[in-house]
């Protein structure tokens, strides 16, 4: 087994292979953390944005709740406007994004007057049931997303878009 | 005086082997558009590296008043185009210069392609071709954001749920590069102008050199 | 020349003594076999000739066409139709059909790309034959063909199907006017139907802004009630439900703000 010893040729070898690689992860390692931070940092997710729409006055028919939160985008912070159709559903509340799925135009609550009880997009005659199906035959491609909703102290607290659970 | 010059670095530096090969290579017949008007196809790749060269150059001087920042990156291209002396044409280099590059390196592509040139010995220079390809491509992409205009953004907002559809890591990719899992925002812009103004162009310039020292190597294929 | 052992160098450097040096001297014409040319500066100075033409094209071209620059981006103008840099139509495009979109959005956007782009960088070993002449090689030649033909294909009815009036007019750079809130014309306005599509500030959204129409206010009612109708296609929907007196107070306020 003396063939496999090690000459000191290989030895430095090695050991410079070692060293470079040392001194490459040296370099890289902070500067690869540093560039894939977004990814790590943990989200403060779920963060619920409390509204002045009273839970007590909500019924069976939608209504328009319109709230401000700020968005925080690293160093830049900025004051983002934003609604919802807020109904209750027996105990259960459902919050509906205003977003149309076609091209993001706003829809409305009963827009249209041969359908009193559906979402109405104005721009493009889309229509939604009530838990936000879409109706076939109108332009939309989907059903329109949902917000996470609470009730905190009697508000009504909006928290992150998820797509549609309510449609099956 | 200027040869007195030459041959005072001369003497210590010894560049003459250097330049003289690169002068006196022999550029043969079958390329030389003098000869067969149809060896015109060879010039594609000349020319996308002269226009590359126009895109470095004029990318320089654009970050001279260019700022990447969501509120003041649009302001400062307006200016730039608007208010200083021949902006317009220094940023009508770099935005046409953009079409065109992808328009010649697309060209001289299919130059290559046709001509069997790839073939064996040279299949290494071609994939480093294609990646130049690809390395162009990144920086027609990163760039389209950087003006900060509303085509720029919705379009880029598009590019990146292409990339998000990726499967397994489309997720990790969309936040390296929005730099924010939702917000295509103040960090995308700094990833982008970092991407298209260092990384990018220092993967270009290697690839380049690589291309550029094969071809000196190899010599240009045969005629058909 | 002598080199290797007792090679004589200047003065302390590797750089070898004046008697080794190569000579400056560019080879002799005659070393040049047929009609092939020596790169400089026979060659280079063609070479240049035509970077020169293609230079003053250029030229003129950036001061022809200034490059587009449109309004600053907004991220909640939710109605902005997205438009690549046009070499990037075609994947736009294949994105916009049945088998490569909504659940098979993995097919046009990275399989069919993917594809292509590793068999492109693959070439070589995919068709490792002696043969260079596109005619004797029918294979990689065809493939080639097809896949420029579906790139032009794919650009072009991206270019047909695309509104491009509207897409100017969505991209346009809006100055922005002062909206007076409490001006019963914008209450009105924000009572409408109108408001979801041309914005809080009329600076417009998915319709175009209304700051500064050229219609006079009666066309401007005109439109609110019948919509706007192109093509035979109705991209504008009749909107107006409200009474005649507030349709008068509303198009009147629109009117004065482009004054």
């Amino acid at each position: 087994m003396s063939n496999n010893r090690v000459s000191r040729r290989q030895f430095l070898g090695y050991t410079l292979t070692g060293v470079g690689g040392f001194m490459a992860a040296g370099m890289l390692m902070p500067m690869v953390r540093f560039a894939v931070d977004p990814l790590l940092q943990e989200k403060a997710g779920g963060d619920f944005i409390l509204t002045d729409q009273k839970v007590a006055d909500l019924s069976e028919e939608p209504v328009r709740v319109d709230f401000a939160f700020e968005q925080v985008d690293a160093w830049y912070t900025s004051e983002v406007t934003s609604s919802a159709w807020v109904y209750k559903e027996g105990d259960k509340l459902i919050a509906l994004s205003p977003v149309c799925k076609h091209l993001g135009c706003t829809v409305n609550w009963g827009g249209d007057p041969e359908h009193p009880t559906q979402f109405f997009c104005p721009c493009h005659a889309g229509r939604y049931e009530k838990n936000g199906k879409n109706i076939a035959g109108t332009p939309p491609l989907g059903p329109l997303d949902e917000f996470a909703i609470e009730d905190r102290d009697g508000l009504v607290a909006l928290g992150a878009v998820k797509a549609n659970t309510l449609v099956k | 005086m200027l040869n007195k010059l030459y041959d005072w670095v001369d003497e210590r530096l010894d560049i003459t082997p250097i330049w003289r090969d690169i002068a006196d290579h022999e550029v043969p017949e079958h390329v030389n558009p003098a000869h067969h008007f149809s060896a015109f196809v060879y010039c594609f790749g000349g020319l996308t590296f002269f226009i590359t060269v126009i895109q470095i150059l004029s990318g320089m001087f654009l970050t001279m008043y260019y700022v990447p920042d969501i509120e003041n990156a649009w302001q400062s291209v307006y200016y730039l185009q608007n208010e200083v002396a021949f902006g317009e044409i220094v940023r009508g280099m770099h935005h046409w210069g953009s079409s065109l590059v992808v328009v010649m390196i697309f060209l001289h592509t299919l130059r290559v392609f046709f001509t069997g040139s790839y073939k064996k010995p040279r299949e290494l220079n071609w994939i480093v071709g294609v990646l130049l390809f690809g390395v162009i491509l990144g920086l027609s992409f990163t760039g389209y954001l950087l003006p900060w205009d509303m085509k720029a953004l919705f379009a880029t907002k598009v590019g990146i749920e292409i990339a998000a559809s990726v499967p397994v890591i489309g997720g990790a990719i969309k936040v390296l590069l929005a730099g924010d899992s939702t917000i295509l925002g103040a960090q995308t812009l700094t990833r982008f102008f970092a991407i298209h103004v260092f990384f990018l162009p220092a993967a270009l310039l290697g690839l380049l050199g690589a291309h550029f020292i094969m071809i000196r190597r190899q010599g240009i294929s045969g005629p058909l | 020349m002598h080199r290797g052992k007792g090679m004589k160098f200047v003065g302390d450097s590797r750089v070898p003594g004046l008697q080794h040096r190569k000579p400056n001297i560019p080879k002799d014409y005659s070393e040049y076999p047929g009609k092939t040319e020596a790169f400089w500066p026979n060659f280079l100075l063609k070479e240049w000739m035509i970077g020169s033409v293609f230079l003053v094209g250029y030229l003129l071209l950036t001061v022809a066409h200034p490059s587009p620059l449109e309004g600053q981006a907004d991220p909640t103008n939710t109605g902005y139709i997205p438009l690549p840099d046009w070499y990037f139509l075609f994947l736009y495009q294949l994105l916009k059909y049945e088998f490569a979109s909504g659940p098979f959005n993995v097919v046009g956007a990275i399989i069919m790309p993917g594809l292509a782009f590793t068999a492109l960088m693959l070439a070589p070993f995919l068709d490792p034959g002696p043969e260079r002449r596109p005619s004797k090689r029918p294979l990689p030649t065809g493939f080639m063909l097809l896949a420029i033909a579906s790139i032009i294909f794919l650009t072009w009815e991206s270019v047909v199907n695309h509104d491009w009036e509207a897409a100017e007019a969505q991209g346009k750079i809006v100055e922005e006017v002062e909206i007076d809130t409490a001006d019963p014309g914008y209450e009105i306005y924000s009572g409408s139907a109108c408001i979801s599509c041309h914005g809080d500030n009329l600076e417009g959204a998915v319709g175009p802004a209304l700051t500064a129409t050229a219609f006079t206010a009666e066309e401007i009612a005109e439109i609110a009630v019948n919509g706007i109708e192109r093509d035979g296609e109705q991209v504008m929907p009749p909107s107006w439900d409200g009474s005649e007196e507030d349709l008068k107070v509303m198009t009147e306020f629109i009117d004065g703000l482009s004054e």
